[in-house]
Formats: C-alpha cells, sequence, structure tokens
C-alpha cells in the first residue's frame, strides 16, 4: 500500500498543471485590454456607424415612417407585415420586422454608450477625442429620435448595459429631452467640415444642428428649432451647404455626398457577403436592401408602394416653363413616370406596358432604388440614404418662422425650393393658417418617399380617420393609440418596470 | 456505385462456391448416439452435436434423441444448446453418449465495462442498462443513437431521417436548458459516436444512468455515459467474418395534396369569397398541360448498404480483430447522400506482467447536400408549399437572374416556396469527414491484485467542407446572389492521458476493489473558410476550385475551441458475502472553461445494495436472485464555449466612410464571468430479480434528479439592451426529472421452438425548479411556442386558446366586451379565439398553457424474438404517448396563402358549417383571414402519441452439417423491414421528431421523417 501511495503522489507531483488551465483566447481582444488608445477610440465610434447598414434601421424603418403614413401603403402577401407597417392592425408586439426596428436602436445606443463610458478615460488628442465623444452624442440622439417617433415611451439607457438592467418606463416627453440634450452635446463638439476624405460620411456639426431642429419641432418648440437652423442661414453652415441643380440628383447613386447632403448614410457593395447582422462577420452586408422591398413585382418584394393621390398633387401645378414637375418622375415609377405612358415608361431595362400591361395602376416610391444603374435590386443596395438634406431644412426653416409669426420671412426659403424644381414665387400675402397649408403641399411635394411623412403628419396633428381618404387604411387609426407603436411584448415580460403604450 | 456493390455480392459468392469444393476427409470407425437432456431430466430437441475437427454433426430429434456415424473413436463431441453451457464430451470408444446440459448462468455472470474498471453484472450498484449490439445492429442507421430507440428503459432517442444525420439521445430526461446530450467512451476514449463510427464493430453498449455509475467520469457525466466497447479477438484460429446488407428506403408516408385543376379550382373559389379577381394562372391562363406534383419531384426511392468484413484471432499472448467496412446512404430526397468506409485494428499482446494494446478506427464520410444558403430553404415545408400550376423548369423562367428557367412563384401564381429540385441544381455541397478515434495502452501487473495502466487516447477529426453556389435563384423575387466556391475546412482534436491503479483484493468473505487516477484531455477545434465569387461553368463542366472564380476573395478563420480538463478519479467497490455491497465513486475536475475562482469542481457519490436472495433466511425456490440498490450522487456538465466567460471585443462592425470599409471594434455581446459546471444531485432506487429459473427478469427502477446551476442561455434578454451575438448565459436555472423505468424479459428455452420477450417502459416527470431572475414576479422563461415555467415541465405549449368557428353574425357579435366585439375582424367561418386575460382584444397577451405537453408521458419498447430449427425471427416495437407535437407544415398548408392546398381541405361556407376547417380566402386586407391562420394558437396542436413497429427480421442459419461441408462455420440469410407499421394520429409525416431545440421539442420544423427501409442480407463466418 505504501508504494502505491508514492506512485500516487508522484504521478499528482507530475500532473501539477494549474497554469495550462490559462488558456489565452487567440480570436479576440478581451474588454479589459481595450479602449486603452486612440485607435481603440476611432474603432470605438466606427462601430456605431456600422449600425447605419444593419436591416432593421436601413430597410424596415424607413419604410415604417413612409407606410404608416398618407403616401404609402403596403399590398405585401405577407398580409402580416401589410398590416403592421400599413393598416395600423398588429396584433403581435413581437413582430419581427418592427422589432426589428426598434431593436437596431437600441444597438445602436449600447455602441454609443461603450464609447461615452471608455473615450473619456483614455489619453489622446483631447481634440479628436471631443470629436469622437460629440459623434457618440449625435448617435445616442439619433437612434433616442427614432425611438421617440415611433414608440414614444421607452426606457432610457444611457450607461454601456447590464445583462440585469430593469429602468422603468421614460415618458414620450422625457425621451425627447434626451434626444436635445445629447444632439446639443453633439453639435457643441462637432467640426464643421472634415478635412480626410477618409472621414465622408462622418457627421457634422450641421447634422447635428439640422436634426435638433427636427427634434425641436417635433415638440413643437419652434422658436428652440429656429435657432438651432439659424446655422444653416446666418452662422458657420451659411456658406457649407447648397442646393443643388438637379432634384434628382439627390436620389442618384452617381451625385452621392452632394452640397445639399447634410445627414446621408453610405452604403457600398460587399459582394461576397452572406448576412445582413454586422456582427457575425466583418464580411456582411454594407448595403441597404430597402431597394429589394420597395421594387415593383417582378424585381422585388414590393412589400411597400405609394398611393396614387400624391402623383396628382403634382400635377396641380405646372412648372414656369409650362412642363410638368420635374420632382414627380424622381419620385415615383409608376405608368405615367414618362409623361408619353406605359411604353414609354421605363422599369428596370422594359417598359412598365410591357410588364404590366396598361391597367396597372399602382406606384412605386422610386427614391430608394437603383433602376438608373442596374435593372435588378437584390439586398446590397449602394444608394445613399440621404437622410436630411438642405431643401427639407429649408422647409423645416420656413415652418419655424411661420409658427413663430414671422411668416413673411419664410416665404423666401419655400421660393428657393420652388425655384429648383422650376415652380414660380408664392404670391405674398397669406395668413399664418394659409401658409402652413401651403408648406404641407411643398413638403409632400419635395420630401415624399424619404422617410419624413409620419413625422409630419403627427407634428401638424393630421394623423387620424381623417387621411382614409387619401389611405382607406387610416380607417382603421384611433387617435390617441397609433400615432406610436406597441412596445414589443418581450421587454415587457422581462421588465416589470416597463408599461406599454396607451390602447395596445 | 451501383457496381461496386454487384463486384462485393460476386465476390462473395465466389468465396462461398470455392469452398463448397472443399470436401473433407472421412474416417470411419463408430456409430455413436445418445440422448441429450437437461438437468431435470427433459430431453431438448434440436440441440447441436458436431464431431470437433471434422464437418461431422447432428441435431437432436424431438425426444432429444441422436445419431453420428463414422466417428472416430477418439473423437470429442462438442454439444451446444442456446441457454446451456457447451460441453465437450469425449467419446473414448463408447457408442452410448448421453449428456445431460448445465443450465448456463453466464448471463448473470456477465461483465461489464463501468468506466476504468469491468466488474460482474451482477455485482452492479448502480443503474446501468446494457444493450445487446446484436438487438441494435438490426436497425439500419447512420449512428448509433438511432439505433437504440426502444431497446432500454430510461433512453429517449428522436430520429431524423437525412442521410448522416445524428439523433437525439437523451438518458433520463432532460435536465438542461443548453445541453442535455450523453457523454460516450469509446474502449476508454471521452469520444463522440457519431454517424462517422462503425457500428457492427461493437461487443458492448453499457448506460450508465445514475451517478453512482457515472460520477467517475464526474464534470462531464450529468447525462449519462454510454460507453462503448469494441470487437476483440478470442484465442484461436483465424475467423473471418462477412456481413452485407442492402436495402431500398421511402417516406413511408407523404401529404395528400391537390392536383393542378383542383388548386385552381380552390384558388378561384379563395380570390371569389375575396372579392378578388382569380389570378391568371388558375382561370384564363390556367395550362392542362402542368400539373406539377412536388413532393414526387423532390421525393424518391432511395437505398442503403452496408458492407462488413472482420478478421479476428488470437494465441496465448495476444489477440486481434481487424475489420473494414463500407455505409452507404442514398437519401429519399433528391441530392442527398451519406457514406462511410471505415478501418478498425484492434489488438493486443502480453508478456509476464505486461500487456499492451491498441484500438484505432479510422474512418472516413462524405455527405451530399445542398448548400445551405438564404435560398435553401427546407424541402418538407417547399414541397407542399409550391404550387401545382408551375412547372418543375421552362423556358418561359429564363431570365437574367434565373438562366436555369427553374420554375418558381410569378406575379400571377404568386408562391415563396423554394423550386426545391433548383435547389439542389444550383446549391451544391460535399462534406468529408476523416476520423480517427483510438486509444493505446500498457498496463502492468505491479503486485498481486494491483495494476498499473497508462491510457493514451485520440480523437482527431479533419473536415472539409466544398460548396458551390451556381447563378441563379430558387424563388420568386428572390434576389441576385453572385456565384461561388467556398471551402471549409475544421480540423478538431482532443487528446487524453490517464494513469490509473486497479486494486483487486479477497479476504475471506470480504471483497475490495476500485480503482484511483488521473486524468488530462486537451480539446481544440478550429477551422478556415475561403470564399471566392463568380465561378467558371462550361456546357460539361462545373469547375470546382477556388483557383478556377474570378470574383471576390474572403476569408475566415478561429479557433472556436480550446479546452482542457485536468481530473483527479476513484471508486470503491466493496461486499461483503456476495449480499452486502458499497460504492463509494468521485471526482475531482478542473476545466479551463471558467474563471479561475470556478475551477474546481467535486463530484462524489454513494451506492448500496442488499443482495437478499443470498440471506439464509430468504428461501424462495423460484426466485433466482433478488437485489435491492440504492445512490446518491452529483454529477456536473460543461454546457459552455472556451471563452465564454471573457467579454471580447467584436471587430466585426464597419463603419462604411470615404466609400471604404473601416473597422469598428466594441463589445458586442453581454458576459457573464460568473459561469460555473450545471451540477446535479442524482438518486436512484432500484431492484432486480431473476426468476423461475433465471427464465424471467425483473429490474424497476424510480429515479430523481435535480439539476442545480443549471445554465440559462436563452434568457429572453432585454432588446433594449442592444446586445448582439448571444445571450449572456447564467448559472440560474433548476431541473427536476423523477420518473419510474421498468425492464422485463421472458426466455423459453426448453423446446425446438424458442422464444423471448424483453420489455420496457419509462416514465419522465420533468418540473423547473428555478428559472432564475427574470425579472420582478417573473417564473418563467418564453421561449417562442412554449413556456417554461416553475413547477410545471420545461417548455409547455403556451399558445392562444381556439374554440371552434363562428358560425353566424349574431356569435360574433355576441362574443363582445361591453359592447365592442372581441374579435372586430371576424367573419363567420373564422376562428374563435379565447381571450383568457379578459380584456375585450385578442392579443399575445391571451396566450395561456394549453394543457398538453410536448413532452411523452410514457415510453416504452418491446422486442420478441423467436427461433426454431435454423430460423429466427425478431420484432422491435416502440410506443411514446401522452405528448403533443406543433405541426407547422400544416400551419402554413391551412394558412390558404400562396400555397397549395390540402386534398381534404374541407372550408367553412354558410351551406358547409360541419368542419373544423375556417372560410378560405385571400388574407391581404382581411385580418380575419390572418388571425385564422395565427402561428402561436392551439390550432396547429396535434396528438404525437405513436406505436411504431421499428424493425421485423426473419432470418435461416445454415445448419452445422452443410456448413462443415463448405468449411464455414456460419451462414444466416435473412431480410428485415424497418419503420414498417407507425399507428398514429398525427397528421404531419412522421411523430418522431427532434424537434426545434430543447425547449421547442415538439414543434415539427419540417422535421426529416424516418425511412421505411426493406432489407436483405448475409452474414457469412469462416
Amino acid at each position: 500500500m505504501k508504494k502505491l501511495i508514492i506512485i500516487i503522489v508522484c504521478l499528482t507531483l507530475v500532473y501539477s498543471c494549474q497554469d495550462e488551465l490559462d488558456i489565452t483566447n487567440p480570436n479576440e481582444v478581451t474588454n479589459e485590454s481595450f479602449w486603452r488608445n486612440q485607435a481603440d477610440a476611432i474603432k470605438g465610434i466606427n462601430s456605431c456607424y456600422s449600425t447605419l447598414h444593419r436591416g432593421g434601421f436601413s430597410r424596415w424603418q424607413p419604410m415604417l415612417y413612409d407606410l404608416r403614413s398618407d403616401v404609402g401603403a403596403s399590398f405585401s402577401p405577407d398580409s402580416q407585415l401589410a398590416n403592421a407597417f400599413n393598416n395600423f392592425i398588429q396584433p403581435d408586439s413581437n413582430f419581427g420586422p418592427v422589432v426589428d426596428v426598434y431593436f437596431d436602436n437600441y444597438v445602436g445606443i449600447f455602441r454609443a454608450n461603450q464609447v461615452i463610458a471608455n473615450v473619456p478615460l483614455i489619453s489622446m488628442d483631447e481634440n479628436l477625442k471631443s470629436r469622437i465623444l460629440g459623434e457618440a452624442y449625435f448617435f445616442r440622439g439619433m437612434h433616442y429620435f427614432h425611438l421617440a417617433s415611433l414608440w414614444g415611451n421607452v426606457v432610457l439607457e444611457l450607461e454601456p448595459s447590464k445583462p440585469g438592467d430593469l429602468p422603468p418606463t421614460s415618458s414620450e416627453a422625457e425621451v425627447w429631452q434626451q434626444v436635445i440634450n445629447d444632439l446639443l452635446e453633439a453639435a457643441s463638439r462637432l467640426p464643421v467640415p472634415y478635412s480626410d476624405p477618409l472621414d465622408k460620411g462622418r457627421i457634422t456639426k450641421g447634422g447635428a444642428k439640422a436634426l435638433l431642429a427636427k427634434a425641436y419641432m417635433q415638440n413643437k418648440d419652434y422658436a428652440s428649432a429656429k435657432s438651432a437652423l439659424d446655422y444653416f442661414f446666418l452662422e458657420e453652415g451659411k456658406n457649407v451647404y447648397a442646393l443643388v441643380d438637379d432634384y434628382a440628383d439627390n436620389f442618384r447613386v452617381t451625385s452621392e455626398f452632394n452640397q445639399e447632403s447634410i445627414i446621408e448614410w453610405s452604403y457600398i457593395e460587399n459582394p461576397t457577403e452572406g448576412t445582413d447582422n454586422d456582427v457575425d462577420t466583418a464580411n456582411h452586408n454594407y448595403g441597404t436592401s430597402i431597394g429589394q422591398f420597395y421594387a415593383p413585382p417582378g424585381i422585388g418584394w414590393s412589400d411597400g408602394e405609394a398611393l396614387r393621390w400624391v402623383t396628382q398633387e403634382f400635377e396641380k401645378e405646372k412648372t414656369i416653363s409650362n412642363q410638368r414637375d420635374p420632382r414627380l418622375p424622381a419620385t415615383f415609377l409608376y405608368d405615367y413616370t414618362n409623361e408619353s405612358g406605359p411604353y414609354a415608361t421605363q422599369v428596370y431595362g422594359q417598359s412598365w406596358g410591357q410588364r404590366y400591361g396598361t391597367g396597372n395602376n399602382r406606384v412605386f416610391f422610386r427614391k430608394f432604388l437603383h433602376d438608373h444603374i442596374r435593372n435588378f435590386e437584390g439586398y446590397r443596395g449602394i444608394n445613399n440614404y440621404r437622410f436630411i438634406r438642405l431643401a427639407d431644412v429649408m422647409l423645416m426653416y420656413a415652418e419655424c418662422l411661420n409658427a413663430i409669426g414671422n411668416t413673411g420671412e419664410a416665404y423666401q426659403y419655400v421660393n428657393m425650393v420652388r425655384e429648383r424644381a422650376g415652380l414660380a414665387d408664392l404670391s405674398l400675402g397669406l395668413s399664418q393658417p394659409e401658409f402652413l397649408t401651403q408648406l404641407k403641399h411643398e413638403r409632400l411635394l419635395e420630401l415624399t418617399g424619404e422617410g419624413h411623412r409620419f413625422n409630419d403628419l403627427k407634428r401638424w396633428g393630421d394623423l387620424g380617420p381623417g387621411l382614409s381618404n387619401r389611405d382607406p387604411a387610416f380607417n382603421n387609426f384611433v387617435v390617441g393609440k397609433h400615432e406610436l407603436l406597441p412596445i414589443p411584448q418581450r421587454d415587457l415580460d422581462i421588465n416589470p418596470n416597463m408599461t406599454q403604450n396607451p390602447g395596445w | 456505385m451501383k457496381k461496386e456493390t454487384t463486384s462485393i455480392v460476386k465476390g462473395v459468392l465466389l468465396l462461398f462456391c470455392l469452398f463448397l469444393f472443399q470436401i473433407g476427409f472421412s474416417q470411419n470407425q463408430l456409430v455413436v448416439s445418445g440422448t441429450i437432456k437437461d438437468a431435470d431430466g427433459s430431453p431438448l430437441p434440436g440441440a447441436n452435436i458436431l464431431v470437433a475437427n471434422s464437418n461431422l454433426g447432428t441435431s437432436s430429434d424431438f425426444d432429444g434423441k441422436y445419431s453420428l456415424n463414422n466417428v472416430p473413436s477418439n473423437a470429442i463431441l462438442n454439444i451446444s444448446y442456446v441457454g446451456f453451457k457447451t460441453q465437450d464430451i469425449a467419446v473414448n470408444g463408447r457408442s452410448i453418449v448421453d449428456v445431460v446440459m448445465e443450465l448456463d448462468e453466464s448471463a448473470l455472470e456477465e461483465v461489464v465495462v463501468i468506466g476504468y474498471q469491468t466488474i460482474r453484472k451482477r455485482d452492479l450498484t448502480g443503474a446501468v442498462s446494457l444493450i445487446d449490439p446484436e438487438m441494435s445492429n438490426k436497425i439500419i442507421s447512420n449512428s448509433l443513437a438511432e439505433s437504440l430507440q426502444g431497446l432500454t428503459s430510461g433512453v429517449t432517442v428522436r430520429n431524423g431521417g437525412q442521410p448522416g444525420q445524428n439523433a437525439q439521445i437523451e438518458i433520463r430526461g432532460t435536465s438542461s436548458f443548453v445541453n442535455a446530450s450523453p457523454l460516450y467512451i469509446i474502449d476508454g476514449m471521452i469520444a463522440d459516436a457519431n454517424q462517422t463510427i462503425n457500428n457492427n464493430d461493437i461487443d458492448s453498449i453499457q448506460i450508465l444512468k445514475d451517478a453512482s455509475a457515472a460520477a467517475i467520469y464526474g464534470s462531464r457525466a450529468a447525462n449519462g455515459v454510454i460507453i462503448i466497447t469494441t470487437k476483440s479477438g478470442k484465442k484461436g484460429p483465424l475467423k473471418v467474418s462477412v456481413s452485407i446488407d442492402t436495402g431500398v428506403q421511402h417516406i413511408p408516408k407523404t401529404w395528400d395534396l391537390m392536383n393542378a385543376r383542383e388548386y385552381a379550382d380552390l384558388q378561384t373559389i379563395s380570390y371569389t369569397n375575396s372579392g378578388l379577381t382569380p389570378p391568371p394562372s388558375v382561370s384564363s391562363n390556367f395550362n392542362p398541360n402542368i400539373d406539377t406534383d412536388w413532393q414526387d419531384e423532390i421525393l424518391r426511392t432511395g437505398n442503403t448498404m452496408d458492407v462488413n468484413v472482420a478478421a479476428s484471432g488470437g494465441g496465448d499472448n495476444n489477440s486481434y480483430y481487424v475489420s473494414g467496412s463500407h455505409f452507404e446512404n442514398k437519401g429519399v430526397l433528391i441530392g442527398r447522400s451519406f457514406t462511410r468506409s471505415t478501418l478498425r485494428l484492434n489488438s493486443e499482446f502480453s508478456r509476464g506482467r505486461f500487456t499492451i494494446g491498441e484500438n484505432i478506427l479510422l474512418s472516413n464520410s462524405n455527405t451530399r447536400q445542398p448548400l445551405g444558403s438564404f435560398d435553401t430553404g427546407n424541402p418538407f415545408f417547399d414541397m407542399v408549399g409550391m404550387l401545382p400550376v408551375i412547372p418543375v423548369r421552362s423556358d418561359e423562367y429564363i431570365s437574367e437572374l434565373n438562366p436555369g428557367g427553374w420554375g418558381i412563384g410569378t406575379f400571377d401564381a404568386i408562391t415563396y416556396s423554394k423550386n426545391q429540385v433548383a435547389v439542389t441544381d444550383i446549391l451544391r455541397e460535399k462534406i468529408n469527414y476523416a476520423k480517427i478515434v483510438g486509444n493505446a495502452f500498457i498496463k502492468v501487473n505491479l503486485f498481486e491484485g494491483i495494476d498499473y495502466k497508462f491510457n493514451t487516447g485520440v480523437e482527431a477529426s479533419f473536415d472539409f467542407a466544398k460548396g458551390i453556389r451556381r447563378n441563379g435563384i430558387t424563388q420568386f423575387n428572390a434576389a441576385e446572389r453572385p456565384s461561388f466556391i467556398v471551402d471549409n475546412r475544421s480540423r478538431f482534436t482532443s487528446f487524453l492521458m490517464e494513469h490509473t491503479i486497479e486494486f483487486n483484493k479477497t479476504f475471506n468473505k470480504h471483497h475490495l476493489n476500485g480503482v484511483v487516477g488521473i486524468s488530462d484531455q486537451q480539446t481544440k477545434r478550429d477551422f478556415s473558410l475561403a470564399l471566392r465569387s463568380d465561378i467558371t461553368e462550361l456546357e460539361d463542366q462545373i469547375f470546382t476550385e477556388i483557383n478556377s472564380t474570378t470574383g471576390t476573395s474572403t476569408s475566415e478563420g478561429a479557433i472556436t475551441d480550446d479546452y482542457r480538463t485536468f481530473g483527479y478519479l476513484g471508486r470503491i467497490n466493496y461486499d461483503y458475502d456476495n449480499k452486502y455491497y458499497l460504492t463509494l465513486t468521485g471526482r475531482i475536475d478542473q476545466d479551463s472553461r471558467f474563471s479561475k475562482d470556478n475551477r474546481t469542481g467535486y463530484f462524489p457519490s454513494i451506492a448500496g445494495s442488499w443482495r437478499i436472495s443470498n440471506e439464509d433466511f430468504f428461501n424462495v425456490s423460484w426466485i433466482n436472485d433478488l437485489k435491492f440498490n440504492a445512490s446518491y450522487g452529483e454529477l456536473g456538465i460543461v454546457t459552455l464555449g472556451s471563452f465564454d466567460w471573457q467579454g471580447t471585443i467584436n471587430n466585426n462592425t464597419r463603419a462604411i466612410l470615404g466609400d471604404v470599409p473601416q473597422v469598428g471594434s466594441y463589445q458586442a455581446s453581454l458576459v457573464n464571468p460568473d459561469l460555473r459546471w450545471e451540477n446535479r444531485q442524482t438518486q436512484n432506487y432500484g431492484m432486480e430479480t431473476s426468476l423461475f429459473d433465471s427464465s424471467f427478469r425483473l429490474s424497476l427502477a424510480y429515479y430523481n434528479s435535480l439539476s442545480k446551476d443549471a445554465l440559462v442561455t436563452n434568457l429572453p434578454i432585454a432588446l433594449y439592451l442592444g446586445n448582439l451575438g448571444g445571450t449572456p448565459p447564467v448559472n440560474a436555472g433548476s431541473i427536476r426529472n423523477s420518473g419510474f423505468e421498468l425492464e422485463a424479459s421472458y426466455r423459453q428455452n426448453q423446446n425446438d421452438f424458442k422464444w423471448n420477450v424483453g420489455f420496457n417502459l419509462t416514465t419522465i416527470k420533468n418540473r423547473v425548479e428555478k428559472v432564475g431572475n427574470q425579472g420582478e414576479g417573473i417564473d418563467y422563461i418564453q421561449t417562442g411556442l412554449t413556456r417554461s415555467k416553475v413547477g410545471q415541465p420545461l417548455g409547455q405549449w403556451y399558445l392562444l386558446k381556439t374554440d371552434g368557428i363562428f358560425q353566424n353574425q349574431a356569435e360574433i357579435d355576441s362574443y363582445s366586451l361591453n359592447g365592442t366585439p372581441i374579435q372586430p375582424f371576424a367573419q363567420p367561418g373564422d376562428i374563435k379565439f379565447i381571450d383568457v386575460n379578459g380584456d375585450g382584444s385578442i392579443t399575445d397577451e391571451d396566450r395561456d398553457f394549453s394543457g398538453s405537453t410536448p413532452w411523452p408521458t410514457l415510453q416504452t419498447g418491446l422486442q420478441v424474438g423467436a427461433n426454431y430449427k435454423g430460423f429466427d425471427f425478431s420484432l422491435q416495437f416502440v410506443g411514446i404517448f401522452g405528448h403533443e407535437l406543433f405541426n407547422t407544415v400544416r400551419r402554413d398548408l391551412d394558412s390558404y396563402q400562396n400555397t397549395n392546398f390540402r386534398s381534404d381541405i374541407n372550408p367553412w361556407t354558410p351551406t358547409n358549417t360541419n368542419t373544423n376547417d375556417p372560410r378560405i380566402g385571400v388574407s391581404t386586407n382581411d385580418q380575419g383571414l390572418v388571425d385564422n391562420a395565427r402561428f402561436s394558437s392551439d390550432r396547429w396542436l396535434e396528438d404525437g402519441s405513436y406505436i411504431r413497429l421499428r424493425n421485423v427480421q426473419i432470418g435461416y442459419n445454415f445448419d452445422a452439417r452443410f456448413l462443415n461441408k463448405v468449411s464455414m462455420s456460419g451462414l444466416r440469410l435473412y431480410v428485415s423491414g424497418q419503420n414498417l407499421v407507425t399507428i398514429t394520429d398525427y397528421s404531419g409525416l412522421d411523430p418522431d421528431i427532434q424537434g426545434n431545440g430543447l425547449l421547442e421539442r415538439g414543434v415539427d420544423n419540417g422535421n426529416w421523417p424516418s425511412s421505411r427501409i426493406f432489407s436483405v442480407g448475409l452474414n457469412v463466418e469462416f
């Protein structure tokens, strides 16, 4: 027995291998080793931009804004999709495409929160540090902007998330206040231009100011919005931006980041990608698939489309040279995109008539599509999304001036937009409400299909069954309920401190 | 391949003929006769009497009498009879040799491998099931687990039918939210017995079910252990055995769907009901020449072939077993197949105190299947969803995106189902698995009763998957994707080193044996992937190598696993006079997959037995053996990846700035650094007895295991955390499994007609004890269609409740709360849902426990065997009862949208009200129809109980006299039928489904059904 024990002891000694159980991860840097230098800070802020090509953000979010307004509809064969995105019917609050939008915004917030929490501790170039923090505040504010617009009463995560976080629901007003705080912070730190061409696409001071103004306007604080927008007309931004000559250049791959662009999400093609999930692999989709979902039948899924009444709005007024408003064919693909009719209208290499005959009344949003460069769509769209451009800001400025009683000042900004389309200047003398009515018309014609309509209607208090003559889906609209989407049940299940939106 | 099969068969027949010509010499001396009786004096008919070293032989007649001519006077008679000990009797010049056969008690003396030790089966204190490989090998299977279904109690097997697919196996229930798979030990090596192992090499299978049996494997044993011992040579001259089995297979059941005309008629009704113009494909443009039966296009008759050749033998100081095998499974779906070739080498050599040996398996397997992608889909959905008015292929469909002209949905025949014929053409994958599993050992007898053993094992797998995506689309409106070739190579290596000392001492009536040792295992897995787009195709050739492509390259690679487990193990078995038994087992393990503070785990167990039948006071003549067992112990299991406890920075995000992707990094996934083993506390109480001369055996067991610290990984993490790349796991759950097991067998060996029957029964009661901190007031985990709530079994159906069909508007109007209709969109003919929470509307808040479970309440197996003269016959039944399945395929069909219809669909109309099928229509802008097809509803639940005739086999053994003439020692021909009959109410293709993970185990997500297989085979021994 003694020998036996000796043998065991010897073998045990041979095998004292505690240290060999420390196996380092050869694949990824651990948290503890990151956020140490300037390069880490840059990579950190870059992750925020990656959210822009996630599926929920780049595809479903613009669709939610346009299809739930009176200019868009969905006749998708996926009736659950059509109901949620168009008909104000969403019995399942966990419905994937809607939840994707909610989630992607929080993904972006988690990313921004990590930068905001960690970058201040890095010793690095202080100017660069401030700029990076400005970008991060912008992203957090921008994501809460969408959450406030679409869901209203959501939880505020302002620190890097921890698994057990159970924050209470914040009111819509509190969420908007956070948006404003973050965007003010961003505007104070961001540069007017970036000098390095490799920074093209980074958010600028103008971007933060423009979105800040939108946030104020949604809260009817037109005075604050006006002073934020002064940046573009009275301050530093005055000589930075200008309208492009050809309206359609705002929606072309060939004229991205033009002088009109204030906030633009950049998309490029990664031909070998296999996923939209930007953390699965570096080889993910760097593009947007909204084109595939908006394109007409035979090309894409046609999950969302425009309503025909909008085309008639464009026909109400001719240009000074007695032509059709050039914004109409730039905005829609339909049987009269070419004035000569279905057989003259080209749809991805074939005429409308060849594809759909002459009796097809459907109208498709064109601004995100790629028909000007290729005969198919696909998931790898490369057409940048111009989120905010100068024409929008001009109309916003006019709206603010009118709202604070300075209608006379407002005309010039509307007229600049009209002139670019070839229309005559507005005749003076409109009352404040008349001017607003005219401005609504101007925004419709200038901005349809760019994802602003739902917030416009909401701000103007126009959402309601009254819109059903334009869009029958509004028959289902319950005032006090459908201004907001339902909070995903999944979160309510987990967090007892959250509450569902009214009516849901 | 067919040619190969034929040539193998030819070869065997040739050998067979050669042996026929070998006629032995005869030496005529004596006529010997006699009677063969058992100990009670009853004659034994059908006993075999052979003259050793000659080709003479006979068998006894009905009275047990035999007679042999020409027996040399010094000959040895070899007398054998099933269930009795074989005897060798010298003739010694006698002409009458009467023989009394002794019952063979060796079944009781059977030894079992319990991990690092073998002990007599009768001395077991823990719960161990033994499976006879003869039974399991009757099943034509891809993997061992599949062949075990129904053969023993406490083991749940769920099958899939895809070639090369592994079955799901669970021992005594599911105690984990993550992983319920048992640990496999192959000849002492901890290795996976998956589809790359050849079942024909298996000599014995033992399943360790309780803590006492499994604790020696400590931190990895919580889900039970399956110990596989492969064959070894027996002392004697070279023995060669050849077996060939070849069969045809098909899917026993398909959906009864409409043909093109019937579909067009009903689709027309559907559109008309909704006030819409029917699409041209079913009206103005209906083409009577197109009537595609998509099931027919995709399904085929597959076949299987299994060929084995083994040679074995040994001398005083050595033994060897060498085998080669080839298995083929051509699947019942086009484009799918699996083949496996193996070579095994087992040998052992001894000299003096030293013994060395090795067991090695080399295996090479190939799977062919469609390459997984966005465009692949699931054929079991697509073959029913695809419309009969769409042709498989036609020039009309040719376009830039669809150069092959594959039939897909169109603007006027909308379906989003994928053309699965196109899928097999456009998406191709071939996976090769080259694998070695084996061990080598040296054993030294140190002192009397004390042996030292050094065992080293390896499992290494080199996998290579090559995928080709050709140009084309498989689905209506699908997006353009570039063609590409992808190579994915991965390596898996696992090295084991173990030093053990085994001791065995007997003094007086005290028996003591046991083992102590050290075990160290290192496991590593890595992969590298290369892909390049734009393949090159000529008219008659598709170039398959990356160098032939012309597009963009991409690559990936990682070490996905790298971990080490180090343990101290020990066991002591003590018994006094074969009456009182005590077993103490323990293991201390350290594992690199945890942080330093959580790295060490302790896994003790204790077990005792009392053999009451050996007590002096026990005097019941018809009870041969009666023993009671009890055990308690703790086991562990790691349910984590190698680095899960470390938070890491994800480098995959990309900012698109200046038209260039720029690296973005951040922590994408939340982590929990405080991860540990899952711990199981297991109790077992058992009784074993054998009665009536050991012809009847019965064992009963009750078990109760509590899993503590169960890892909860699919905690439904809040969306607002923005967490990506996986939910952080927490050791927060607890699950109890308890149940009752019964095994009974009866064997009748006395007459010419011998038969035996075995029956087993298992109940599993599963109860969630804890789900961790899910938030205030929440004591459940919601997983899609199920909820795991404290006090209830895991993953119970949690769905909206339906209550028939609204027959008229009055019923809809009266179904209201305070005058507001609860289902405002409903029309007569729509499904009524119960407003469970009483808030006046139907939302997900109205989901509730459906009162049914995806868990079988009773699992049974029945085996019947019989022999008459040379014939043998066997039956295996499986019966699974008391659970409900969620039929997702039927849900798609009965939603009526963009799909073909069931032939027997009977939609409600105002004049056809006596039906369960709601009204038909197009659901766009009709929420009533959308609601009817709501996914999370009990409308799709169906009884999943079934009884299945798993296997029938009839064989004929050629008798010894004939075989002696041809110098064979055995020849058996048989025919076999697998999955011939299934009795079930389930409307899907197969109630035996694998489900959607552990928590949605009853969801039939287009599960691949088990095939019905008819096969013939032959076993030859020389």
